[in-house]
């Protein structure tokens, strides 16, 4: 009797908590985790249109992607894209956070904002002026090029270029975040250990190379990971201007995903090639996650 | 002694000049170079179709025309609906955020029940998690369900997605830890229920962080161009990023290639709203950012 009491007493303690997260983590079963789930367990299903009719086939989706060459490409080309977009918008940014940082507070505000609105605009906005800018005949990149002796180039329809011009267009908008999360980075750094340094005869790109990266290591490591995950799930670009083409050479992951469950209706396909990306952005977590316990973030 | 130590200063004051020259210059070129697209877009929308296909490119349009505007404001698409649709969906998208979050936020930052722990784990292990996957059963399920069916079933299946935001419930959570039990306690004593305590001590302290998480939310829920253009079926359910890939894929009548200077003006059209907003609310934008990244 006295042990059911304690047991109510302690329920009626914790229901306040309950009641409160209820309708959120409600929410996030409904929208999140069951379809998740569903998405795991529909990539074991042959399914098209008709999902009713679905039929288990195991892990034949999961061993026929692995013999597909699209699939490969795809594969191939997500990592590809991360490892161009990713060191490049790190770099680019950070070295525009450096520009920015030793100026007044009104053009920090000015610059930390023109590089950003690129990315407000959004990516598809962007596309449809870069479809003009990388057209062959009367793009201004061509001309541009002509000037200094460059041959017409056909960006979206030949096998390197089309991947670059998906890099290139995808670069102006992802640099304005990690600006502004490196211009808060820097302004956090004391000036007491930039003024020792400079007593003791740093110049300022000594400084900047063994007082301010080093600290900034934190900043940095989180760029990296959501960046990272953000270039993973490329699409809009691509679906906008190369189509994945030519010949699948600038597909990716997620537009392969989109065509298949969307324009195909094979959700089963989709959902293990679904899978497939989550896992690899599971994996490359845990690694970042090792990376962040060293530093006190 | 006493000369040499003006005359540093005066070195030091010199040298931080020039850098300062310097970076202005590199940045003014930087910026030129990121910004060149949209002032490409921007003007282009201004330049007859001979105009946008001419060699060497008009850098400036010396003849510039309303046509495209005319163009897009009467011709067959219904901007205005889109824009309303896109302004509905964000809007609805944000209310339903900001609800789930400071709720389910507040009860995992300040209130202690078995299973918390647990609980979040799971909450949070899938705010990195490809949100295309999900996309595939709530498409089903919106099929299902024939939300599409009513103007305001299409919104809500439009902000579907979003509502749970383990990175908002997240925030709140890391906002709410940061405030003193001692402020609760004291209320509490003063006889406020459970329900007062939220409403009447942590919402208003929770206010700052909220603005960012509203803004924050806006911003991406206008931009979820992947699931708008899953969901939207006909030319009404458009929202403004879906009508500005489907009027750039649009051949210019009777031709086989679009009408360029049309989709700059679409583009810029679509482009202005997000543009002004975030002029609008920078700093809400930059508190969202910074927001768990950099400490203090």
């Amino acid at each position: 009797m006295n042990k059911f009491r304690t047991l109510a007493r302690e329920f009626r303690k914790a229901l306040p908590g309950y009641l409160f997260i209820a309708p959120g983590y409600l929410a996030f079963i409904a929208f999140m985790l069951v379809p998740i789930l569903f998405a795991i367990s529909l990539s074991f299903y042959k399914a098209s249109f008709d999902i009713s009719a679905r039929q288990f086939v195991g892990f034949a989706q999961y061993i026929q992607l692995s013999k597909d060459p699209i699939f490969k490409t795809a594969l191939i080309n997500t990592i590809e894209y991360a490892l161009v977009i990713v060191p490049a918008t790190i770099f680019i940014s950070l070295v525009i956070a450096l520009l920015i940082e030793p100026l007044g507070a009104k053009s920090q505000a000015f610059f930390r904002g023109a590089f950003y609105i690129p990315g407000v605009a959004g990516g598809v906005v962007l596309s449809v002026v870069y479809l003009w800018i990388f057209n062959p005949t009367y793009g201004l990149l061509n001309y541009l090029l002509g000037l200094v002796n460059i041959k017409p180039i056909l960006w979206l329809a030949t096998p390197p270029h089309s991947f670059q011009a998906v890099c290139a267009v995808v670069l102006t908008f992802t640099i304005g975040q990690p600006i502004i999360l490196f211009l808060a980075g820097l302004a956090g750094i004391s000036q007491d250990i930039l003024d020792a340094a400079t007593v003791d005869g740093a110049s300022s790109w000594q400084k900047a190379l063994h007082i301010r990266l080093p600290l900034l290591r934190p900043v940095l490591l989180f760029v990296l990971a959501t960046q990272t995950i953000q270039v993973f799930q490329l699409w809009e670009v691509i679906y906008m201007i190369t189509g994945g083409g030519p010949y699948n050479t600038s597909t990716s992951l997620v537009y392969l995903i989109f065509q298949t469950a969307f324009v195909g209706s094979n959700y089963g396909k989709a959902s293990a090639i679904g899978v497939v990306l989550m896992v690899i952005i599971l994996i490359f977590t845990a690694v970042q996650l090792r990376f962040w316990k060293d530093t006190d973030i | 002694m006493s000369t040499q130590v003006p005359k540093q200063e005066a070195f030091r004051r010199a040298v931080e000049k020039t850098t300062h020259l310097v970076s202005y210059f590199l940045l003014a070129i930087l910026a030129v170079t990121f910004l060149l697209p949209l002032y490409w877009m921007f003007t282009g929308s201004f330049k007859l179709q001979t105009v946008t296909m001419a060699l060497p490119p008009e850098i400036f349009p010396s003849h510039p025309t309303l046509e495209n505007w005319t163009l897009l404001f009467t011709g067959p698409w219904p901007i205005w609906r889109w824009v309303l649709n896109s302004v509905v969906v964000s809007l609805l998208t944000v209310l339903l955020v900001l609800v789930v979050s400071s709720l389910t936020g507040y009860g995992f930052g300040k209130k202690k029940f078995p299973g918390s722990n647990v609980l979040f784990i799971i909450l949070l292990s899938t705010m990195f998690l490809p949100n295309q996957v999900m996309l595939i059963p709530l498409f089903l399920l919106v099929r299902w369900m024939h939300l599409t069916a009513t103007t305001i079933g299409t919104y809500f299946a439009m902000a579907m997605p979003m509502i749970s935001s383990p990175f908002g419930i997240f925030m709140v959570k890391q906002f709410c830890s940061s405030i003193p039990d001692e402020l609760l306690d004291a209320a509490r004593i003063d006889g406020a229920s459970e329900w007062e305590l939220f409403t009447k001590i942590m919402l208003p302290l929770l206010k700052p962080a909220l603005a960012a998480l509203a803004i924050f939310t806006f911003n991406q829920a206008w931009n979820y161009f992947m699931w708008h253009m899953v969901i939207a079926q006909d030319l009404l359910q458009f929202t403004i990023p879906v009508g500005v890939s489907v009027i750039s894929r649009t051949p210019a009548a009777g031709k086989m290639i679009t009408n360029i200077g049309l989709v700059m003006a679409g583009g810029s059209f679509g482009a202005f709203f997000m543009i002004v907003f975030f002029i609008a609310f920078q700093q809400y934008f930059i508190k969202g950012i910074t927001f768990g990244a950099v400490k203090g």
